[in-house]
């Protein structure tokens, strides 16, 4: 008997291979097997041949929507800043797709990173990919030398150890707050569409800070990010950052200060987590990247659910809907404006 | 307040004021020229549009050491450059929320109308911002030591 | 030798005269650098901290000189030396990957006036690994799990307490304020040599020494046909430049605040396209591929040919940490198959 997995990335190699066969596509993107346990290599097949190393499991938890744009880049002919793009159709890629990843492609879609018809996406329903920050908490962070994924559970082995434990109790937070499994868009789909989750409780996670005092809110946040080495590992994971020149790296106005001083720290984590407003898909890339822990994703999931809260928007759900913060109502909510506040006191 | 009384001690806060050229840096030139009353806590910057203030530029004063900041522009409709206060208005929504959220009091950080002809409301805004940032006592959390 | 007890008394009487550190389990239970407190012991869990130990040499950042920033007065731009450190620094629980990085790093920074004071203020005690965890490979690299250059001490820990062998002097003479301290026995002296003997091949697999790249072909290395693929992968993050221990670039930049400034060295990385940006717009490393290779040439080749060793320890921080498992293990077995 193959499990999920298995099936799926029988699949998958197949699909990628006919791609690549056809000419259809010049490379595909997907994962292929690490070199150490629960962790997954991004990979670009560019040959038939490539299709067999793709490989699909639990661990593929950084967001391949990521390495589009300079992908697709790649395969064009290259020209100066300013010439415009050459005529006539351009080389595609193959790349797979969970409900995130897709979600993130069209906002790079929305923000002109990617074009569509130059992507060929495999769609895969997520069941929720696996926080190894978990796992290695759950086995007293011994040292792991393999990990066996069956279809809800995993075989944890190490020296003088073998655990097995529940798949979804090790699920990152992000994935078990999911409510868009399905890829929103795709060419192909692998298995089936499974629906929407219905799950009342996804902000559950922010609401517990936003019920602190503000004094508690400061401690928490500075707490969490304080082993933050500034690796920008979890900016570098993300999809929606692209900017030629970061906001951390501008040095006239200098907006945030290179080193690990606490306060540049804070407003690196608060800028980084604001340029994703409305554009953030809680894919959780960012923070399975972390090296340190740091559970930046509860920032941006506060951005989603007050962009949700005020504009009715969740990002990346459809290329037609402009991003919520590209855009604007005339009726937008403004009682935080003081002269607004004001006039309603007086009222 | 006057002279005096600051020169007796009492703390005045710094505010940085980011006020739009076309309404409410002239609101504030009006609340001047008609001798409105207000705290010299303000120290104002004037930018095109209040669409033009990012995060960024609002972090960056908490950074440098302002106890608060206050970001005036055109009411909706007025923009001179028609939505540029609409964009402004959800960015600063989400904005205010989120540093609340971190833990920054939500009085340091403020956002107001004022047109070219609300010199009194300017002066009265003015005063309100610098009794909230009172309140609240020095900035202490984003300012950067060394 | 010492017993735990008599181990604890003793960091905790030395105390008085340095800060300690070790490796502690911090909030998130990351192992990472910390101050430990009367007379705590460090975390002696197998394999590595997750932080380097570069950040006692070399920290993030260093503070090159201070200076006053007020145009028109008495002081302006006067500069001024930054404040000393209290205490000097004791670090317990180092492994001889880390403590060996430091010699490694201490080659380029020689004549580095802030690396070579802050050599000298900071005592490594280390700690001899019984067996390494899956992703050490120290002896690929010239080093080994009993090593000792670059301590000051090596403790071996047995069953009941603790077995500290003297590396240098300045070791030595920390060594003989441990009051509780006697001489070793027969029975533990031979232990100290089975974990001599033994650690080495703990290890995964061995492998034909690294060091042979340097009798390769640069130009061969250079234009390997794996790196394109190889760079594929990389987000060009700065987590394995971050972490690594021989990783010693640094960017350099003015603080001025409220009439007061600094300047500061901090941790940069060949994986940040800013790091060789030039103000002209051009950047001769461009390419991801092409920074992914020189991170690996300057471990493998450039700093081998110029220094001697390998610039890396095999400590593995990258290879567990890298978030897309680039892993430098089997960068140097393709490099040795060119
Ligand atoms: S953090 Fe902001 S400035 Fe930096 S890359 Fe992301 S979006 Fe751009
Ligand atoms: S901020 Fe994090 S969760 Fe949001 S899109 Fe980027 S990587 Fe994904
Ligand atoms: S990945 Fe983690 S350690 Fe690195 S900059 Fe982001 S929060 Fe900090
Ligand atoms: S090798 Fe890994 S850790 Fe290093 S920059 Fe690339 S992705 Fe980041
Ligand atoms: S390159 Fe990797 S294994 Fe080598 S010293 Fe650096 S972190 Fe350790």
């Amino acid at each position: 008997m193959s499990t999920m997995n298995e099936k799926i990335t029988e699949e998958l190699r197949q699909k990628a291979r006919q791609l690549l066969e056809s000419g259809r596509v010049a490379a595909f993107l997907g994962y292929a097997s690490g070199s150490v346990p629960m962790v997954m290599r991004p990979f670009v097949a560019r040959t038939p041949e490539d299709a067999d190393r793709l490989e699909w499991n639990s661990f593929c938890v950084l967001n391949l929507a990521n390495y589009l744009p300079a992908l697709l880049k790649s395969f064009e002919p290259p020209r100066r800043p300013n010439e415009p793009p050459p005529q006539g159709p351009l080389p595609k890629v193959g790349v797979v797709a969970t409900g995130c990843w897709s979600r993130n492609m069209v906002v790079q879609i929305q923000e002109n990173q990617v074009e569509r018809e130059r992507l060929v996406i495999i769609g895969i329903s997520s069941r929720g990919m696996v926080d190894r920050k978990k796992v290695q908490a759950l086995i007293a962070h011994r040292d792991v030398t393999a990990v066996k994924e069956g279809d809800n559970t995993l075989v944890v082995a190490g020296p003088g150890f073998e655990e097995e434990i529940n798949r979804w109790d090790v699920v990152r937070d992000n994935c078990k707050s999911c409510v868009h499994p399905d890829p929103v868009i795709f060419d192909d789909m692998i298995g089936e569409l499974k629906g929407e989750r219905d799950l009342p409780d996804r902000f559950s996670q922010v609401e517990e800070i936003e019920a602190l005092s503000a004094q508690e809110r400061w401690k928490w946040f500075t707490s969490e990010i304080q082993s933050c080495i500034r690796c920008y590992a979890c900016r570098n994971a993300c999809p929606l950052c692209y900017c030629p020149t970061c906001f951390v790296d501008d040095s006239r106005p200098q907006w945030v200060g290179k080193s690990i001083d606490s306060v540049d720290t804070a407003i690196f984590h608060i800028l980084r987590a604001y340029h994703c407003a409305g554009r953030c898909t809680d894919c959780g890339s960012c923070e399975s990247a972390c090296p340190m822990g740091i559970r930046m994703r509860i920032l941006t999931k506060k951005l989603q659910k007050d962009v949700l809260q005020l504009y009715g928007i969740e990002a990346g759900m459809s290329v037609q809907e402009p991003l919520p913060l590209t855009t604007y109502k005339k009726d937008d909510p403004q009682d935080f404006i003081l002269t607004e506040s004001l006039k309603g006191e007086k009222k | 307040m006057n002279e005096t009384e600051r020169k007796q001690g009492e703390w005045e806060p710094k505010i940085i004021a980011f006020l739009c050229n076309w309404c409410s840096y002239a609101g504030a030139d009006l609340a001047g020229v008609s001798r409105y009353q207000y705290p010299p806590s303000l120290r104002i910057v004037r930018v095109p549009c209040s669409g033009r203030v990012s995060a960024n530029m609002i972090l960056d004063a908490l950074r440098s050491g302002a106890d608060g900041v206050l970001v005036s522009g055109c009411h909706p409709g007025d923009c001179h450059y028609i939505s540029g206060n609409y964009y402004a208005r959800r960015r600063f929504a989400i904005l205010k929320r989120f540093l609340e959220f971190v833990g920054i009091e939500s009085d340091r950080v403020n956002f107001s109308w004022i047109s070219a002809s609300e010199g009194e409301q300017f002066a009265q805004v003015a005063t309100e911002v610098t009794e909230r940032v009172k309140r609240l006592g020095p900035a202490r959390h984003l300012v950067k030591e060394f | 030798m010492l017993p735990r007890a008599g181990f604890q008394q003793w960091l905790q009487e030395l105390s008085g005269q340095f800060e300690i550190f070790g490796p502690k389990k911090n909030e998130k239970a990351i192992v990472s650098w910390q101050r430990l407190e009367g007379g705590e012991l460090p975390d002696m869990a197998p394999g590595v901290p997750k932080g380097s130990i570069k950040t006692f040499f070399f920290p993030q950042p260093e503070t090159l000189f201070e200076f006053t920033a007020r145009p028109k007065q008495d002081d302006s731009f006067r500069l001024r030396e930054p404040e000393k450190r209290q205490k000097p620094r004791l670090v317990v629980g180092v492994r001889p990957c880390d403590a060996r990085s430091v010699l490694l790093n201490s080659m380029p920074y020689k004549e580095d006036p802030y690396f070579q004071q802050n050599r000298q203020n900071v005592i490594l005690v280390g700690l001899a690994c019984r067996n390494g965890c899956s992703t050490c490979f120290c002896t690929w690299t010239g080093g080994s799990p009993v090593g000792t250059e670059g301590l000051d001490i090596l403790v071996f820990e047995l069953e009941d307490g603790f077995v500290l062998e003297p590396v240098t002097e300045r070791g030595e003479s920390l060594l003989q304020k441990a009051s509780s301290a006697r001489d070793a026995t027969e029975a533990e002296r031979q232990a100290v040599q089975e974990i001599r003997d033994n650690a080495p091949t703990s290890l995964p697999e061995a492998m034909e020494p690294a060091s042979q790249l340097v009798q390769k072909d640069l130009m061969a290395l250079y234009n390997a046909p794996f790196w394109q693929q190889l760079s594929d992968s990389c987000i060009n993050c700065g987590t394995c430049t971050f972490l690594c221990p021989t990783c010693y670039c640094f960017d350099i930049q003015d603080e001025t605040l409220r009439g007061k400034g600094r300047r500061i060295r901090y941790w940069d990385s060949c994986m940040f396209p800013l790091f060789t940006l030039h103000a002209s717009g051009h950047n001769p490393r461009g390419e991801k591929v092409k920074r992914v290779r020189n991170r690996f040439m300057h471990k493998l080749k450039y700093f081998p040919e110029r220094f001697g060793p390998l610039s890396c320890v095999g400590c593995g921080r990258c290879v567990r940490d890298c978030p897309v498992n680039i892993d430098i293990r089997q960068v140097m077995k393709e490099l040795l198959a060119v």
